[in-house]
């Protein structure tokens, strides 16, 4: 199949009730998936998403100021909290958000007294009574407007959105600001992070990701390339460039290298459901960290760590460089992130497990259970292990999501997205 | 020595990175741009013997050496940290014998083909060439951020390997790629 860099997926996002999922691409499209409903008549279509719509959020443009070309590729979506019949949601590229509403239309209007079916005015002397219009049912319309374009609040690239939980403001990060806006006004937002230093010589450190707690709607965190974490209080000052509480671990020593700093940025910083915990992920680990406890992570789990004596060709290739996501299923006891070779890592909180798996098209044949993977690093190598040097670096995931009730994943292969549900164990534990 | 080698690669892979990224769709990448100009600084650091250079990089246990850098360990280099292990402890003293004056680091970039002062070392003859023009350009950067891409405005008008592309006072004071990342 000829693959199109286009296609490549950006982003992936169930909304709340996991009933829809999003996809961006690079080439500025989302997609919207829905679940079908179990039904009894089709029990093998039970719980499939199915594609619900398509439409182009971003196109490519030009800032004749500064003679750069603003990339389409959607960096991230995030899904309002459904407060009525519509379903809305917030994409952006490096530069500007947008508020899109997605409606269905699966009725409409039929029998007007004075316009006939195709809208053209009747003849009047035609008209011999009056009828009361009725609606009818028509064949499903998915129809998504933008309702709010959020421009000109960055200066440099966007990396994430967060959607408060009072659903009225969200915030959106770039490398040295964050804003605060009102989801209802385009023309003004409140800056309330700005780590831009007086010289920019100076720089050392840029924002890498950002988040809102999921309960209070005054905290929020961010992340930065040396690997610190920030939470602040919005009730504390007006501009939170004074953290609340600073969370970094000291390096260690013996794995210092021209590449320790690289390795350490945080790519994706994501809070637990339950709000007490927050997972980072950095080039080759995936960290929780205890709200409570600022000196260092609760947990850690390697993801590859037969990477880090490959650091010097994968800073040569640019892969030292790949954003990867982080996870968390619905009762924050499992924890999921990708790695290359299409293989993506699942860290069992409780019982210290992990799994690596893959998603290619030979083992995701519909309804076939998906075989555990090995990186065999040496030593006794079994049969199906994968040596590191046969490792592809071009596969990567980036990109996962976990349904917010249920064990269902989503996984974004460059431009395949593979959806994986475990039907023995629908329920959480 | 030898880790100078893996150094000296690590300086040309990222200056090549700086290169490429002026003409990427989308626009300067501010943090990638940071993190290649915080290895960059690292690299050159140690590269130039400067202190704390290979004091930021303790000495490792004496493992098995990791498979980086293939084509340093088939040349019979040894890799980073090996030879200041062998040292037993690395000394950091507050002036380092190797370090240059400004003086004797303008002289070294004025002469087009002449190899930088290093203790001898074989080397093919293709990398004289890329080690004479890398030596070049490291002593035309600042420490800073900005002296850092400053270079990079200064090299692209200069073309041809080892000419002279600006004495380090004058590209300091001109900054170009400072303005440019503040205005962006």
């Amino acid at each position: 199949r000829l693959s199109i860099s286009s296609d490549i997926i950006s982003t992936v996002e169930f909304n709340h009730t996991g009933e829809l999922l999003a996809t961006g691409d690079k080439g500025g499209r989302v997609v919207i998936f829905q679940r079908e409903p179990e039904s009894k008549n089709e029990p093998y279509n039970q719980g499939e998403y199915n594609v619900y719509s398509t439409f182009q959020s971003h196109e490519p443009e030009f800032d004749y100021l500064k003679s750069l070309e603003i990339e389409e590729k959607i960096n991230k979506i995030k899904w309002l909290p459904q407060q009525n019949a519509a379903h809305s949601l917030l994409s952006t590229n490096d530069k500007t958000i947008k508020l899109w509403k997605v409606t269905e239309r699966d009725k409409r209007p039929e029998g007007y007294n004075l316009k006939d079916e195709e809208g053209k005015l009747k003849d009047l002397s035609t008209v011999t009574s009056l009828q009361v219009p009725v609606l009818k049912p028509m064949d499903l319309m998915v129809e998504v407007t933008p309702r709010r374009i959020f421009a000109n609040g960055h200066t440099y690239h966007v990396n994430s959105i967060s959607v408060n939980s009072d659903c009225e403001t969200y915030m959106s990060a770039d490398d040295l600001r964050i804003n605060l806006w009102h989801l209802a006004i385009t023309d003004r937002s409140f800056n309330i992070v700005d780590i831009k230093p007086a010289n920019m010589e100076d720089l050392t450190e840029v924002i890498t990701a950002s988040e809102f707690h999921p309960h209070h709607c005054n905290l929020f965190v961010y992340s930065s390339s040396k690997g610190s974490l920030r939470l602040c209080d919005m009730r504390a000052s007006a501009l939170c460039d004074k953290h609340s509480k600073l969370f970094e671990e000291p390096e260690d020593p013996s794995n210092r290298s021209f590449f320790s700093e690289i390795i350490s940025s945080v790519s994706d910083v994501k809070f637990s459901h339950s709000g007490r915990y927050m997972l980072t992920r950095d080039y080759l680990t995936v960290k929780v960290w205890d709200l409570n406890m600022e000196t260092k992570p609760i947990e850690t789990y390697q993801v590859h760590d037969y990477l880090r004596s490959k650091l010097c060709s994968l800073y040569e290739n640019d892969c030292i460089f790949d954003k990867f996501e982080c996870a968390w299923n619905g009762s924050d006891s499992v924890i999921m992130t990708g790695a290359y070779n299409n293989f993506f890592r699942m860290f069992d909180r409780n019982t210290k497990r992990d799994v690596t798996l893959e998603a290619s098209r030979e083992s995701s044949k519909p309804r076939a259970i998906l075989k555990p993977r090995r990186v065999c690093v040496g030593g006794k190598r079994r049969k199906d292990d994968i040596s590191v040097d046969s490792l592809d670096f071009t596969k990567k995931i980036l990109h996962t999501a976990w349904h917010p009730t249920e064990n269902i994943i989503a996984i974004a292969a460059t431009n395949n997205l593979y959806i994986f549900q475990d039907k023995v164990n629908s329920e959480m534990h | 020595m030898e880790f100078r080698l893996e150094a000296h690669r690590i300086v040309s892979i990222s200056l090549g990175k700086i290169y490429s990224a002026r003409g990427q769709r989308g626009g300067l990448k501010l943090h990638k741009n940071l993190l290649v100009s915080l290895v960059l600084r690292s690299a050159r650091r140690v590269y130039l013997g400067e202190p704390g250079g290979e004091c930021g990089l303790p000495p490792r246990p004496r493992d098995p050496p990791p498979p980086d850098c293939e084509r340093l360990r088939r040349g019979g280099y040894r890799p980073l940290g090996s030879e200041a292990a062998a040292r037993g402890r690395v000394e950091c003293p507050a002036e380092s014998p190797r370090k240059r004056s400004a003086v004797e680091r303008g002289q070294a970039a004025g002469s087009p083909g002449k190899k930088p002062r290093r203790e001898a070392e074989p080397s093919p003859p293709q990398e004289d060439m890329e080690t004479g023009n890398v030596a070049s350009l490291i002593s035309i950067f600042g420490s800073s951020f900005s002296g850092l891409l400053g270079k990079e405005r200064g090299a692209a008008e200069a073309s041809e390997p080892g000419q002279v592309c600006c004495e380090q006072p004058v590209l300091r004071s001109l900054n170009p790629w400072s303005t440019a990342i503040v205005a962006f």
